[in-house]
């Protein structure tokens, strides 16, 4: 019963509230946000090294909540969460760096808020709460994007406010079913994810509820056909919630998928696994096409992040430990150099006043430590060899190729299309004659360099050597997958 | 005799203060009025407060009333919460009396002679009283609603809820009628007797007596087909009485219908189930519809509550079908609608209070900029309102919807799902206005007023109701509340 994850996930949100109460000045509050994210950051590095990658779920805590529902306040950790927990407290701490001379004070409250909301939906091992952490992070991302966002930001705020909370309540109704068939079953109730994997449900009510959790996590993530929302948010956000989004919510949505697909509907997700991979496969290559025409780099890398999260869906639809390995292996580099892309795209946007590639060229000429890490970080979304994104790729082509040759031919694809609109972006903005709005292009400075070479590092050693974390999560990828194994074989 | 008295206390506490306050009313002045007025209101509430939870059922003067005026933990809970919703209106909109050159000493006696109807209605345990009560509250509010006599909206509003809400309440008489000609009695007890009596009998005058009475609730409440003057009447009403309708009037319905369907027609609900699902559909869409298309925020509001209406019809038409929980999440809804209302009306008519203008969603634009804090306030109450989870209104919902999949209304349950996605959008395009545009008038100080920290106390208990554990004692959080819905939902049922 330690209480270590609840102060990670509460800390910034407590934060926000003192510092709120006595409306801080805005020092202050840059520095209470960047104390609270470093605390939260060293908390993270603590519980990682106590973590057992043979333990199962750990640092469990589980308080009563509304006793009559039993519905419980119900925070651990495993490997999956602990994956997407680190990531979370690493990048917090560098996009302050990032937002360091920003001066509206909303900024640094939302920030704060949407790190509390992120991270207690990665912890939640209770329906309900998971719910309720899954809400209330859409919250800050709305008045971000609504508020400090360009373009049409309030048009674009409102959808994706309307798609997530439409994804959001068919998963609710389906957990309210759920968990009224868990009361009619046992009686008492529950909702503690450990209880309602347990019932057992006619396929036919499977499949609907089933329905309900895909419809979440299809638009999170985005798949084919959920992603209308995607292309615009990307585009209107501000730099550090399009870091978050691409980061770290729409690898919530996978995680979702992992976490309470597999937990919940082992056996009705193979009903749906065709779907879900075709609709993945045509994504995979339907984005990357986007990506290749667009001419707004904010909406090409939404494109690209949406082409390599359908990427990962279908890894996780692949079922072996390759493509789990894999996937879960992007999601963690694929987080890392897409909040490095994004960033960059970030510090262009402040330099250049513009992201359209016509408006750019010839900037390695002008910055050329820009221009480095600005190519290694895309190169790094292409797959390089040496980063931690090709490892990941790999592992789930090879995953596919188990499964059905043209299926990995197809996903090997994504491979070739991203180097196709990585380089030829490169080209086009990297390279070539220096433009008007290039021409006084500012090179990094130390604080810049600072934020990003920590993002660098870290995919260069998860690319060189993985073997380094592969151990953390093997064996819970090991177990899962034996336990689906189990179900879809029993049937 | 002086303990029957004394149970009658709170309630009698109430009009006298009515009479006190018309008698003051041309020698003091409206702030020593309304402080008077808060003070009878708050006598009645202490009084009322440990009264709760005493579980037993009494009767007061049952030698000469019988048993027409019940006193249990139902009708405790309900007092407290019309006190508690008075109080409110009136502290919060001290400001608002002021700025308006048309409110009088009368306005506070209107007030309270309303709260003792609605306390009465609570109490009622028999059909005539019940009339009588739902009259008096009703006539004090078509007198608010009128209240600024020389504004044509405000008297076609009032025109409008007299005549139509007059005509539906003989409906509940003839009803009451029709009932008393079959059992001879309207004490519910009796009527509840008479049909759970096993033997042979015509029960038609009972369901049509019955249902003329439903006619008569539904319409107070503003369920659909009987919604027309809902949104004219909360907007040509001053401020501070819209309030007092959406948040405390609203409330009291649902008190007598709760008692009729629990006691009065338990064993015959079945014969409505069809209609009142239906009822609940129309009211679900219909009120989706009319807040959706509204451009004052006034009006969103009006067109919402009757979507919430709707809510607590789900589970009004899920009592006694298999799920236990229906009830008292019906009066945990109330709960969760009051204090979020009693917050999103508070705020609006505390900044009417000093501007005249009409308060469209175009008017909150930058808002989070004049007033951090207000703004703040009001997205927790939009955020409520809208079922978002961490506040209240998710609860509620969370309650009511459970109740329904219990009772196996999926369909309903659904329905409330997908109006509570579509008020997802009239409630956000709220916040969108307040947050995602700048102000032209920055205010960094704000002078100590002390609406704004009942506003901002109302802001911190609708938190509370949602997350609350029960890790603090004696302040009853998301857990205890429902403990309490429940205690009140028992003590009715043990009349039987």
């Amino acid at each position: 019963m330690d209480p270590i994850l609840s102060y990670i996930i509460f800390l910034p949100m407590f934060t926000v509230l003192l510092l709120g109460m006595v409306r801080a000045s805005l020092p202050a509050l840059r520095l209470g946000a960047v104390l609270s994210s470093v605390l939260v950051f060293v908390l993270v590095m603590a519980v990682s090294v106590d973590f057992d990658p043979d333990g199962g779920m750990q640092f469990i805590r589980i308080l009563p909540w509304i006793a009559h529902y039993g519905i419980t306040y119900y925070v651990g950790v495993d490997a999956l969460s602990l994956v997407l927990l680190i990531l979370i407290a690493f990048l917090m701490p560098l996009l302050y760096v990032y937002m360091w001379k920003e001066r509206r004070k909303g900024y640094w409250y939302n920030m704060m808020l949407l790190q509390t909301g992120v991270t207690g939906a990665v912890l939640s091992f209770d329906v309900i709460l998971f719910y309720l952490f899954w809400e209330t992070m859409l919250l800050p991302i709305f008045i971000m994007i609504g508020r400090y966002g360009n373009g049409m930001h309030q048009f674009n705020a409102m959808k994706i406010v309307l798609m997530t909370v439409l994804g959001s309540m068919s998963m609710l109704f389906a957990i309210f079913y759920l968990g009224y068939r868990f009361f009619e079953h046992n009686g008492w109730w529950s909702f503690a994810l450990s209880d309602l994997s347990t019932l057992q449900l006619d396929p036919q009510t499977s499949i609907w509820l089933t329905g309900g959790f895909l419809l979440a996590f299809a638009i999170k993530i985005p798949l084919l056909g959920f992603h209308t929302w995607m292309a615009p948010a990307y585009g209107s956000a501000p730099t550090p919630a399009v870091v978050i989004l691409s980061a770290i919510m729409a690898k919530l949505g996978v995680y979702g998928l992992w976490r309470f697909g597999y937990g919940l509907f082992e056996e009705t997700l193979s009903y749906y696994a065709p779907v879900i991979m075709t609709l993945a496969i045509i994504g995979l290559l339907y984005y990357a096409v986007h990506a290749i025409m667009e001419q707004n780099l904010r909406r090409m890398f939404a494109y690209s992040s949406g082409s390599h999260l359908s990427l990962i869906a279908l890894g996780i639809f692949l079922v072996n430990i390759y493509a789990w390995g894999g996937s879960l292996y992007f999601i963690a580099t694929h987080a890392l150099s897409s909040a490095g892309i994004f960033i960059m795209i970030g510090l262009l946007y402040k330099r250049a006043r513009s992201v359209t590639i016509d408006d750019l060229g010839g900037i390695a000429s002008v910055a050329p430590r820009f221009a480095f890490f600005f190519l290694f970080f895309a190169l790094s979304i292409a797959g390089l060899p040496g980063t931690g994104g090709f490892v990941a790729e790999l592992l789930i082509i090879i995953g596919a190729f188990k499964v059905h040759f043209w299926i990995g031919v197809l996903t090997a694809t994504t491979m070739l299309s991203s180097m196709l609109y990585i380089f030829w972006m490169l080209q086009r903005t990297m390279f070539g004659p220096v433009r008007t709005s290039t021409q006084d292009f500012v090179d990094l400075n130390g604080r810049e360099m600072a934020m990003l070479i920590p993002i660098m590092m870290l995919l260069l050693i998860t690319g060189i050597v993985p073997s380094l974390f592969i151990p953390l999560f093997e064996p819970y990828l090991n177990s899962a997958l034996q336990d689906v194994m189990m179900t879809i074989g029993a049937k | 005799m002086f303990e029957e008295l004394l149970l009658i206390l709170p309630m009698m506490i109430v009009p006298m203060g009515a009479f006190v306050l018309m008698l003051l009313s041309k020698t003091f002045s409206l702030d020593r009025l309304n402080l008077v007025a808060v003070f009878f209101l708050s006598l009645s509430f202490i009084i009322e407060i440990p009264r709760f939870g005493e579980t037993t059922v009494r009767y007061s003067f049952p030698d000469i009333f019988g048993k027409m005026y019940i006193i249990d933990d139902f009708s405790t809970l309900f007092d407290l919460m019309f006190t508690a919703g008075a109080i409110l209106t009136l502290l919060i909109n001290t400001a608002y009396f002021k700025s308006r050159d048309y409110f009088s000493g009368e306005y506070f006696a209107l007030i309270l002679f309303s709260v003792f109807g609605m306390m009465t209605l609570a109490h009622a345990n028999e059909l005539v009283t019940a009339f009588i009560s739902l009259e008096i509250a009703s006539l004090s509010i078509y007198a608010l609603v009128g209240y600024h006599k020389n504004n044509k909206i405000s008297s076609e509003a009032m025109m409008k809820y007299m005549i139509l809400g007059s005509m539906t309440g003989a409906f509940f008489i003839l009803g009451t009628a029709f009932i008393y000609g079959v059992v001879g009695s309207t004490n519910m007890g009796d009527i509840a007797a008479y049909i759970n009596a096993p033997v042979d009998k015509d029960l038609t005058l009972i369901l049509v007596g019955g249902t003329f009475i439903m006619v008569t609730i539904l319409f107070k409440m503003g369920a659909v087909p009987f919604h027309s003057w809902v949104v004219d009447v909360y907007h040509g009403a001053p401020f501070p009485v819209t309030m007092f309708m959406a948040s405390t009037f609203k409330i009291a319905l649902f008190a007598i219908a709760l008692r009729l369907f629990l006691i009065d027609f338990a064993s015959v609900k079945a014969f409505w189930s069809e209609i009142l699902q239906a009822i609940t559909i129309l009211t679900l869409i219909g009120g989706s519809f009319l807040a959706i298309t509204q451009n004052s925020i006034k009006r969103m509001l009006a067109g919402s509550s009757i979507v919430h209406s709707g809510y607590m019809l789900i589970a009004l038409s899920s009592i006694g079908v298999g799920s236990e929980m229906a009830a008292p999440a019906i009066m945990f809804y109330l709960i969760s609608y009051f204090l979020s209302a009693v917050g999103a009306f508070g705020i609006l008519s505390f900044i009417a209070s000093d501007s005249k203008k009409m308060m469209t969603y175009e008017d909150f634009k930058g808002f989070s900029e004049r007033r951090p804090y207000l703004s703040v306030m009001m997205a927790i109450f939009m955020l409520s309102l809208s079922g978002f989870p961490s506040t209240i209104g998710f609860l509620g919902k969370f309650y009511i919807f459970t109740s329904a999949i219990e009772s196996g209304q999926i369909l309903l349950a659904g329905l409330g799902i997908a109006t509570a996605f579509i008020s997802v959008y009239y409630y956000f395009k709220l916040i969108a206005m307040m947050y995602f545009y700048p102000s032209s008038d920055k205010q960094e100080r704000f002078p100590f007023e002390f609406s704004t920290v009942l506003i901002g106390v109302m802001a911190v208990m609708v938190i509370w109701g949602g997350v609350g554990t029960s890790l603090i004692p004696f302040i009853p959080g998301a857990n205890g509340l429902i403990d309490i819905a429940k205690q009140a939902i028992e003590s009715l049922q043990t009349v039987l």
